[in-house]
């Protein structure tokens, strides 16, 4: 009988980690497409590998802007900052400046742009939907104006099989680097998120605004260092872009604004924030790739798949809901 | 009017005046707190209670009078210099992030922290059962989320976290205004260990069956101005609901 109750406890406890259902989807999904997709080809290295190549990419974005939605706000220029970023990195090793330091300094570009977000909507106290609109249609302007929307190959200015693409695109025992990489900033964000009272904050910050302000918590600053992280991490994305495909295109990253609040809220962030977990992100990020992948795979029309996506996502906010009322009755 | 007078008190508030654009709030309000006193200020909605309140704990600014705290002049001009001072407030919008647990809302913007900023979990769980069980409030884990508990067992959380923090003046905005008759009784048996814990204590309400029982001297406002300061042994409910309704002037009623 006790050891009944203890697995009924272990059960229990399970099913009350918000990332609970997102992992069991996760779950589920990779075993649907194991068996269903033809010649099992889901679980073919080759596709184990480019999908792993691939996710990061919107994985990593998608870290920070489901981490700045805890806090309460969005991020819709991220896929605006994303290419801009990258055009900045290209554009330094143009004229000849050391990857590294591009590297750098593009990083610091996302961060000066991500700051720029969180100034006008903390202190133009407007939503950050309208800011991050306005600044993704803004610096999407600038760029094709700046770029004459040209491609820009990587060749001529980086010889292939240096180390520091090594760094970013390379493999690590057969594993592809954005792999890791992408584990890394999830581990490092889950860290300061659910450990650090840096991450106190944001929750706060995001559940009931007035009481961590009257506790003393600066939710301007706190929102501010949110958007900072996720401009920082679209430079990041944007680069490692570049390095995977050898070439800059102005139309790098269109889709993530959107793409990524999905993978936030099947890894059981709420809109409004205050609710969410940095492991539910991770795994909302891959869920919502590998169904695309999958549905590829199955040879559903590549144009249909996003009406499976939308239902995925609206089927997601419904259960997350039902749980979550369940789970503070 | 000697100094001996103002050092038995713990806040002292001279002629406080607010005027919210042709709003005149406070009338030039005199307003004193005995050191461990709970003391109730009533009044009708609009009275100025609130005002009064906001302006004690950083809010507002008054646009004229003195604040005295500890026999002090002071200024206060933020939420975070009154805390500092020892004034908590705990707020009619419960001041809790209602999916986060007891221990996270109790350290909220104050997090016991180990070296670099990581949070000391450990202090906080132990901590905050201690803080909760000062005040009779038996929790089960520090684990649990604010969105569980009952509406007076988070009133409960809010006075324990202010009692947590040594304060030496606990506000508090209409403690009971938002809970049923049962929840009320509880968060008035809190107050009553505030009291025991020697903390001095401000009770705004306009419910003089809920502050009559548990406090020991009331100020009435009405109309932004002082219409009452007396002891409890001087007065009853009934000539205390009288003053709060009474017009102050004949002639000024339309």
């Amino acid at each position: 009988m006790p050891l009944i109750n203890l697995k009924m406890s272990y059960i229990h406890k399970f099913f009350s980690y918000r990332a609970a259902n997102t992992l069991i989807v996760f779950v589920g999904l990779i075993l649907f497409f194991a068996f269903f997709t033809p010649r099992h080809v889901f679980v073919n290295p080759r596709n184990i590998t480019s999908l792993s190549k691939l996710m990061p990419d919107l994985g990593i974005v998608a870290l920070g802007v489901g981490m700045l939605m805890i806090c309460g706000e969005f991020d819709l220029s991220v896929s605006s900052v994303l290419p801009l970023c990258a055009f900045i990195f290209i554009s330094l090793l143009k004229v000849n400046i050391n990857p590294s330091f591009a590297l750098c300094i593009t990083l610091g570009s996302g961060a000066l742009l991500g700051l720029l977000n969180g100034i006008i909507t903390v202190k133009g106290r407007i939503p950050s939907f309208i800011t991050t609109l306005g600044t993704m249609m803004f610096w999407r302007g600038i760029l094709y104006v700046g770029s004459h929307m040209w491609p820009i190959g990587l060749r001529a200015y980086l010889p292939p099989g240096s180390v520091f693409e090594h760094i970013f695109v390379g493999k690590i025992g057969g594993i592809p680097v954005q792999v890791i990489w992408f584990i890394a900033f999830a581990v490092i964000l889950g860290i300061i998120l659910h450990f650090h009272k840096f991450g106190n904050w944001v929750y706060a910050t995001g559940d009931n605004k007035l009481a961590a302000r009257a506790m003393g918590i600066n939710t301007d600053r706190t929102k501010t260092i949110c958007f900072i992280i996720v401009g920082v991490l679209c430079a990041f994305v944007g680069i490692l872009q570049i390095l995977r495909m050898e070439t800059f295109g102005c139309t790098q990253g269109i889709g993530f604004e959107l793409k990524a609040i999905a993978a936030s809220v099947v890894g059981g962030t709420f809109l409004m924030g205050g609710i969410g977990s940095m492991m539910g992100i991770f795994l909302g990020a891959i869920t919502i790739q590998i169904l695309e992948n999958g549905l590829i795979l199955m040879r559903v029309p590549v144009f249909g798949i996003s009406a499976f996506i939308g239902l995925a996502i609206v089927l997601f906010v419904i259960l997350n809901t039902y749980i979550e009322r369940r789970r503070t009755r | 009017m000697g100094s001996k007078k103002s050092k038995e008190n713990l806040v002292k508030m001279l002629n406080i005046h607010k005027w919210f654009g042709k709003v005149h709030a406070l009338k030039g309000v005199d307003f004193e707190v005995k050191h461990s006193e709970i003391m109730g200020l009533v009044g009708d909605n609009g009275a100025g209670k609130s005002t009064l309140i906001k302006v004690l704990s950083g809010f507002h600014r008054a646009d004229e009078g003195e604040i005295y705290f500890e026999g002090e002049k002071i200024s206060i001009t933020s939420s975070l210099e009154a805390r500092r001072l020892g004034i908590e407030t705990v707020y009619q919008e419960q001041a809790l992030a209602s999916h986060m647990s007891i221990s996270r809302n109790i350290f909220m913007g104050r997090e016991p922290v180990k070296s670099l900023g990581f949070l000391n979990k450990k202090v906080m769980n132990e901590e905050s059962m201690k803080a909760l069980e000062s005040i009779e409030l038996h929790l089960r884990s520090p684990d649990t989320l604010i969105a569980m508990l009952s509406g007076g067992e988070r009133q409960g959380v809010a006075i324990a976290r202010a009692l947590h923090f040594k304060a030496k003046l606990v506000i508090l905005d209409e403690p009971t205004i938002a809970l049923s008759i049962k929840e009320a009784r509880e968060v008035l048996e809190f107050i009553k260990q505030l009291k025991k814990e020697g903390i001095t204590a401000i009770f705004i309400t306009h419910n003089l069956y809920h502050v009559f029982p548990v406090a020991e001297r009331f100020v009435i406002l009405n109309r932004g101005e002082k219409v009452a300061d007396v002891e409890k042994e001087d007065t009853s409910i009934d000539k205390l609901s009288e003053l709060i309704v009474k017009e102050p002037l004949a002639g000024e009623t339309l």
